[in-house]
């Protein structure tokens, strides 16, 4: 189980696009990946519940990967957050 | 049957222009009926299994749209597709049938309620905004189940009447030739509003058309220019609108060819006439009124429709922009916020025009400036030479150094990234404080072009409120100083060899617009509605005439003298149809 604490660098927090990318992404792993913020869990690979989260700016949040590829998992979508979900490429 | 039913006028909001003629066809409301029933334990896994098909009908069927679909259509549906295969959803759904013993219709149907009524009560605007299209999901799920998928079969030529219309129906119905579009909801940034005006249907909102006698078939006429629309029209009323869509259908052909031809006046003289926008749904219009690029981007809708202001969202939307007006150029001005466009936690100002806007905020939001910068570096990477940047509110030359230092800064930050030079996006200011006009000679030295911002020039020059009754006959567009301050900003661009450009709405005045060609201001932006008319006054005079009037009109003493003259030049084009210049 690999654990990482977060937060919301994203001005308008965590809207319908961000929301949508972070989903996208976490699909593409087989580990389990749950996102906890003030005590409300939800399943992060739900485009449903993690828009139903509706995180703001500044919000921090626990992320949780479970499997066997957690450590990519969690460095991959770590690293989204610190990008604020902006594509890298041009 | 009735022998004669009175024609009746309803009044809405115009959300698309344009005249529909034909009879009404009613999307039903999707209020379904699903009713709680229980299952027994071995008809469990059937029910699962058609909610799993029902969810593969749907996938396939959407993954089909998203490929014939645009872009921005596109990722309307993809955020479908992506709830469609929500894990969780299909849990939950799951659950429902298995261990509550539920039918399939029913554990969709509370499921998904369950999820719209946690988005209803959640504070953002975004996700109220989701429900619809959730909404859309659930109905359409049960009906595959029911089998009676809404195969959407509307008659050429309809004018559909809905409460509201979901994206994804919004797609199918467009496939059809309809008429027109009334809804009882939609606001202007919904999804159906935007598809209509990119696709040209009128379309009109805000009618609560369910307490009329309307049904499949009733003769109606939409006016989306007006926001009106009759009902079971008389021959007049509809002989009025046959007459009103004629002269619509003359108006852009003709409109389509001048877009075409060049900007040149009538001795050859070439000029460009851009547009100013402020909303996609603007776009469309572009190639068909003849806009020759975008002067003027405003920017300030990204920080209020609340969707985000992020680096990514504002790239898309500068591409968006980019994309519907190639191969034009773009100006996109930074926001421009605070005084009357309050931005959030800004407090009110005792004088805001004079107040904390403009320059002033962004130097003060250092994170709001970066990451506009950073979204318009980046957008000018993906378009390269078609981008330009502009500062609002200069008054000085500190601001435009400070300005510049900053944009060196996020654009070093960037420069692995990109392929293009930091030269290679012109950096431009808005001249619309005296002092920078009167410092514009200096200024040009330090900048890559002007842009004559003569709305707030005006009031500034003037010490007048636009917005005070009391005094807004003193906002006077043919005041000298004002015309004085123009040729100073030119006089000073031309020292340092710059490009200066009209922004401000005295550009879409045509005597105003020819004079200013006639003391050498070739580049002019306005709304795009007024562009064919400004176009056709231009081509059809020669610069020797508008230089003549420009030469009078800088030495004038009075108000009086400059309207006066403005006049006279006007009388002279005998050629030109006098209402083709005022309705442009």
């Amino acid at each position: 189980m690999v654990k990482k604490t977060v937060k919301v660098l994203n001005e308008a927090g965590l809207h319908a696009r961000p929301s949508s990318v972070l989903v996208k992404n976490a699909s593409q792993f087989s580990s389990d990946f749950t996102i906890s913020m003030y005590g409300y869990k939800v399943n992060g690979k739900s485009i449903l519940g993690v828009m139903t989260l509706a995180a703001e700016h500044g919000a921090e949040m626990e992320l949780i990967f479970e499997g066997p590829d957690e450590e990519e998992a969690a460095s991959r979508i770590c690293s989204l957050f610190e990008n604020k979900f902006e594509n890298k490429s041009s | 049957m009735k022998k004669r039913k009175r024609s009746k006028l309803v009044k809405g909001k115009p959300a698309s222009s344009g005249i529909g003629i034909g009879k009404a066809w009613i999307l039903e409301d999707r209020r379904l009926m699903v009713h709680p029933d229980k299952i027994e334990p071995a008809d469990v896994s059937v029910n699962i299994d058609k909610f799993q098909r029902a969810v593969d009908a749907l996938l396939y069927e959407f993954e089909e749209l998203k490929r014939e679909a645009d872009e921005d259509v596109a990722d309307i549906v993809e955020a479908q597709i992506q709830t469609l295969k929500d894990p969780e959803l299909h849990k939950l759904i799951r659950e429902k049938i298995s261990q509550e013993l539920s039918g399939v219709e029913y554990a969709i149907y509370t499921t998904f309620n369950g999820y719209i009524r946690m988005m209803e009560a959640a504070a953002p605007d975004w996700l109220d905004e989701r429900t619809v299209d959730i909404t859309s999901l659930r109905n359409q799920l049960i009906a595959v189940i029911r089998q009676k998928k809404q195969k959407v079969s509307v008659h050429e030529g309809a004018v559909v009447f809905a409460d509201e219309i979901p994206p994804t129906v919004m797609i199918e119905l467009s496939r059809n030739k309809i008429a027109g579009i009334v809804m009882q909801r939609g606001g202007l940034t919904s999804h159906a509003v935007i598809l209509s005006q990119s696709l040209g249907i009128p379309c009109v909102v805000g009618v609560n058309w369910k307490k009329y006698p309307i049904c499949k078939g009733t003769d109606v006429a939409v006016d989306g220019t007006r926001g009106e629309l009759i009902l079971r029209p008389s021959e007049d009323e509809l002989q009025q609108f046959k007459v009103e869509q004629e002269q619509q259908r003359e108006r852009e052909k003709l409109e389509a060819e001048a877009a075409g031809s060049d900007h040149q006046t009538a001795c050859g003289a070439s000029f460009t006439l851009q547009a100013n926008i402020e909303f996609l749904a603007e776009l469309p219009r572009l190639t068909q009124k003849g806009a020759r690029g975008i002067g003027l981007l405003r920017t300030e809708t990204l920080l209020f429709e609340k969707r985000g202001f992020d680096v990514e969202d504002q790239v898309s939307f500068y591409s968006k922009v980019l994309e519907a007006s190639a191969p034009g150029d773009v100006t996109i001005r930074l926001f421009d916020a605070g005084g009357d466009k309050l931005l959030e936690g800004a407090e009110e100002e005792a004088n805001p025009f004079l107040g904390w806007r403009g320059i002033r905020m962004l130097l003060d939001r250092p994170d709001l400036l970066k990451n506009q910068l950073r979204a318009i570096y980046k957008t000018a990477d993906k378009y390269p030479g078609r981008v330009r940047l502009l500062v609002p509110m200069i008054s000085g030359l500190n601001e435009v150094q400070e300005v510049k230092r900053r944009a060196r800064e996020v654009y070093d930050e960037l420069s692995g990234s990109v392929q293009i030079g930091f030269d290679d996006v012109p950096f431009g200011i808005m001249i619309e404080v005296p002092s920078a006009a009167l410092m514009a000679d200096l200024l040009a030295g330090h900048v890559d072009f002007f842009s004559l911002g003569t709305n707030d020039l005006i009031q500034y020059t003037l010490a007048v409120d636009r917005g005070n009754e009391k005094i807004s006959n003193l906002y006077d567009p043919h005041h000298p100083a004002v015309w004085k301050l123009l040729e100073m900003t030119r006089r000073g661009a031309e020292t340092q060899s710059i490009p200066v450009s009209v922004c401000g709405e005295m550009a879409s005045q045509p005597a105003a617009a020819a004079c200013m060609l006639g003391m050498g201001i070739r580049e002019l932006s306005m709304t795009t509605q007024a562009i064919p008319g400004i176009k056709a006054l231009l081509c059809s005079r020669s610069l020797e005439e508008m230089k003549k009037l420009s030469r009078f009109v800088l030495s004038a003493h009075t108000s009086a003298d400059v309207k006066a003259a403005f006049s006279d030049f006007m009388k002279e084009n005998d050629s030109v149809d006098r209402d083709q210049i005022k309705s442009g």
